[in-house]
């Protein structure tokens, strides 16, 4: 593979319609398949107002409960009859709806997506009883550990950013939820708009195929009304820390955070922090060698920054065999960054590191559907799948100094959020009660 | 860069015994940069001796993820990362697997690799001790205490395979993790990695000459070893049993089953394929369950059911391939519901299946499921490594599931799929399980035999839904006080 050959090597035609809706073809070699991405530049970190968390994530529920041309039995008949992989994702800064299906069912795709996104029509009751499957969603997660470790380390991480709740939200919202049908129509409204939105198609299609059905379908959008901004993150001053109380079985665990910078195409902070966490984490690292295999003390460690739209956290999880070992895994991680920030890499491993990273990416590009997850991540968070080479023009840039600084600078106590997990003992105990469901207005 | 699927389906099973009694598969993509290559021992967790239950998933650990006499398990993860390849291992009762894809350039260093971490395994104590006491934490931390789904569907194999070989979780319990040893692990190696066991799978653009020369490499092994233990069937069971296993949750996880006599080798599993889509197909919304638990009442988050055993391949929605199994089982998975629903939650599963069983798939039903699946299969072996997946499995079960459902779905009419109902389905001796909290309740009403109804939190839920909870809630169960047992979670797999 040459250092000159692109990331993201397929060839794509990006058009605008008149009402700001961007639409992404994106030729891709699976015979007879496409892969329906419509993707919205809205996620958890857009629920401002209190009360409301979690509500991203459960408006995606309600783009499944039909409109006035396509019942939810209709829609899921047409989803049926085409043999479709159909499902919706949402996370802090995006919303994304995704169909894998035959290519001859690119017209019945397009219309009833386009239908949904602009005509969506649900009852009240209908509205309740998919709350409830949303409660049922955060019930299935409740039951691993990492769920109440990672609330606690964002709300206590972020102080106004609305990162501080989870993309589920709150449970107590989650328990609110069938009061605030009002708020979701007006959730509607905001978001799901052309400007808001972007299409992304991949496989066995022409642009010539599909802009004419985009064209048809979605040329009477309009575009939305200004949306609310989004608080800004002091800066942390001083460590935090909280610990998650855990009854029953589990192996001890720690959760750390670094405030880390917001995705970026032009400074070279992020992909450094990439280099950073294969130095630091990957299997081949001198601390899982000592911490995993050597002293056999962690069973588990990774550690790495997710690409975000504001500046969100370096995360760091490690699953400890014994509880009295938490205290020593936790200072043996902040060593190891401390010894980089103090002794840089080689370039022989930063060249490594490099080729792992394009080797990896390219062994994703393995299929329709995952080339779309993955532009629909840049799109979400740049607007532009040229963002893919951008990044990794900016990862060849990168240099051991840039890893040496970013190892300094970001890993400081003042910047951190600590979260340790301990099971209590074993006992039969009387459960917590789940908070009652307020009366339904 | 992919193979159609109606390429697929013209080129039969490709497995052909060369290299001895090794079995190879070869999928070629000339044009695609990526190779995986793909080893399937039919060696599995019913090759673990009495006593030493987990002996099989720590020897294919030791080999997965353990070092060699050339490189210690560190050394083989450096020689692997500049490649971004992994050596992904995992099994199940009747097979373990170990596999990677890496891009061309790197084929000869990562099947050297791979190689040599079969046929010379270093049987290091320190990688025996790390693997054995994750193995240990795996059942007593992790199964115990972090997945209350998984918890349930490994208890439900207890129940169902009481006795047999299947009737404990695959890592194993903490009786037989515990007498192990590590010469323990060498003679099992020893005895059942053998080339009569072994299958070799190579897919994507490999030079012509590679598959021959990697199965060769495997020449060293023995021709054969032990031999593998015919299966009993499954202990029968009268009459329905519960295991309520109490613990801290927040809803109650529901796995149900029973044993049944079919398989992808059986011309009966593909109409009672077309049951269980219609009945409840996987994270979808087509199922009877899913539409009648979730979308009409808001029970839960998903209703599922399945024909054979259905493991999740990562986050994608589709099974894993190459973890057949000699028999197989029904079964119903009903994600977590707030403790107060679960027993109704029960009673409408059973419901729901019986009504199938009774009256059979509706004409609509069954004409939506067939458009359905002769679509969706086509979703199943998007790339290189699940192509060749399948093409192993249907090396095993002597027929490939995609190809077969593709040419027996046209002509397979709605009376085909209710003759396959009549004769496997059956909610008579189901083994339920459900963890979590409350369960004390449960089994009073249970064992009681009293309704269980559903409250809705929520407005306006139609009247005949609600007429129908009516019949839902008292729905009789083929049920006594001595077969609804409770135990704690931190009880379960010691032995």
């Amino acid at each position: 593979m040459t250092a000159e050959a692109k990331a993201f090597p397929f060839p794509t035609v990006e058009t605008t319609l008149p009402n700001g809706l961007r639409v992404f073809v994106v030729h891709y070699d699976s015979p007879g398949l496409v892969a329906y991405y419509s993707i919205v530049r809205t996620g958890s970190r857009n629920e401002v107002e209190p009360g409301k968390s979690g509500f991203a994530h459960f408006f995606e529920h309600m783009m499944f409960r039909g409109t006035r041309q396509f019942s939810t039995e209709k829609y899921n008949a047409e989803i049926k009859a085409m043999g479709a992989d159909s499902n919706a994702f949402t996370s802090d800064d995006m919303t994304v709806y995704h169909i894998l299906a035959g290519a001859s069912a690119l017209p019945t795709i397009v219309n009833i997506e386009a239908d949904r996104f602009q005509h969506l029509e649900y009852t009240e009751s209908e509205f309740q009883k998919e709350s409830r499957a949303v409660l049922g969603e955060y019930n299935k997660g409740a039951s691993d550990p990492l769920q109440p470790m990672v609330e606690t380390l964002y709300e206590n991480a972020f102080q106004a950013h609305t990162y501080k709740h989870t993309t589920i939200g709150f449970l107590r919202d989650i328990v609110d939820m069938p009061n605030q049908f009002p708020y979701s129509r007006q959730f509607f409204d905001r978001y799901y708009r052309p400007d808001n939105v972007l299409l992304l198609v991949v496989g066995d299609v022409t642009s010539e195929q599909v802009m004419p059905l985009v064209e048809k379908h979605y040329g009477g959008w309009s575009a939305g009304p200004a949306r609310p901004a989004i608080p800004v993150e002091p800066p942390q001053q001083h460590e935090r820390r909280a610990t998650v109380a855990w009854k029953g079985a589990s192996l001890p665990m720690l959760l750390i955070g670094f405030h880390a910078p917001a995705f970026s195409t032009t400074s070279i902070d992020g992909v450094a922090l990439e280099v950073l966490s294969e130095l630091v984490f990957a299997e081949r690292s001198p601390l899982y060698r000592r911490l995993v295999l050597d002293e056999q003390k962690v069973e588990h460690i990774d550690g790495s920054c997710d690409r975000h739209v504001d500046p969100n956290l370096f995360t760091i999880l490690a699953r400890v065999k014994d509880s009295k070992d938490l205290a020593y895994v936790e200072k043996v991680i902040y060593q190891e960054i401390a010894r980089i920030a103090a002794e840089g890499m080689s370039a022989k491993t930063l060249a490594e590191v490099v080729s792992h990273t394009r080797y990896a990416f390219a062994g994703q590009l393995a299929t329709a559907d995952k080339v779309a997850l993955i532009g629909a991540e840049f799109l979400a968070l740049d607007g532009r799948l040229s963002a893919i080479d951008d990044t990794f023009a900016l990862l060849a840039k990168v240099s051991p100094a840039d890893v040496k600084r970013v190892a300094g600078k970001y890993f400081t106590p003042e910047n951190r959020t600590v979260v340790t997990l301990q099971p209590e003992a074993a006992e039969a105990a009387e459960a917590d009660s789940v908070p009652e469901a307020p009366e339904v207005q | 860069m992919l193979l159609s699927v109606a390429a697929m389906a013209a080129a039969p099973a490709l497995a052909r015994a060369e290299a001895g009694p090794i079995r190879v598969v070869r999928l070629p993509s000339p044009n695609s940069p990526l190779v995986t290559l793909r080893l399937v021992f039919q060696v599995g967790a019913a090759d673990d001796p009495a006593g030493h239950e987990g002996l099989a998933a720590l020897t294919a650990a030791m080999l997965g993820e353990g070092s060699t006499v050339r490189r210690t398990w560190s050394e083989v993860l450096d020689a692997l990362y500049p490649m971004a390849a992994d050596i992904h291992a995992y099994g199940d009762k009747d097979a373990f697997v170990f596999t990677g894809t890496v891009h061309r350039d790197n084929l000869d260093a990562f099947a050297s690799l791979l190689a040599d971490q079969i046929l010379t395994p270093r049987f290091s104590s320190e990688d025996f001790t790390r693997l054995k006491q994750d193995s240990l934490d795996a059942i007593t931390k992790t199964l115990r205490g972090n997945d209350d789904e998984d918890l349930g569907k490994q208890a439900l194999g207890t129940l169902i395979y009481a006795g047999h070989p299947y009737g404990h979780p695959t890592p194993g319990t903490v009786a037989g993790l515990s007498a192990l040893g590590l010469d323990d692990v060498k003679r099992f190696y020893a005895e059942h990695f053998t080339q009569d066991r072994l299958l070799v799978g190579v897919a994507g653009g490999y030079p012509e000459s590679f598959p021959a020369a990697f199965a060769a490499r495997f020449a060293v092994l023995p021709t054969t070893g032990k031999a593998r233990a015919e299966l009993a069937p499954p202990p029968a069971r009268v009459g329905m049993d519960v295991l309520l296993v109490e613990k801290q949750s927040l809803g109650n996880a529901i796995s149900m089953g029973t044993s049944i006599d079919v398989t992808r080798d059986d011309d009966d599993f593909y109409p009672l394929a077309v049951a269980a889509s219609y009945l409840g197909e996987h994270r979808t919304f087509n199922g009877v369950l899913m539409l009648a638990m979730r979308q009409k009442r808001g029970l839960n988050y998903g209703d599922y059911a399945y024909v054979e055993n259905f493991i999740q391949d990562g986050w994608t929605t589709f099974p894993l391939t190459n973890i057949p199994r000699r028999q197989q089982h029904f079964e119903i998975w009903l994600r977590p519901i707030p403790p107060a629903g679960a027993g109704f939650a029960i009673r409408e599963a059973i419901f729901e299946t019986d009504k199938l069983i009774r009256d059979g798939i509706p004409a609509v039903g069954f004409a939506a499921t067939r458009a359905f699946l002769l679509n969706y299969i086509n979703l199943w072996a998007q790339d290189g490594s699940r192509r060749l997946g399948y093409a192993i499995d249907a090396a095993i079960y002597g027929k490939d599931v995609v190809a077969e459902l593709k040419r027996r779905l046209p002509a397979m009419t709605k009376d085909d799929v209710d003759r396959a109902i009549r004769k496997y389905l059956t909610t008579k001796n189901l083994a339920v399980v459900v963890v979590g909290d409350k369960v004390k309740a449960l089994a009073g009403a249970l064992a009681a035999g009293k309704p269980t109804p559903i409250v809705y939190d929520t407005k306006d839920t139609p009247a005949d839904v609600l007429k129908e909870d009516k019949l839902i809630e008292s729905y009789p169960l083929p049920l006594s006080a001595p077969h609804i047992k409770i135990v704690s979670a931190n009880s379960l797999f010691e032995k």
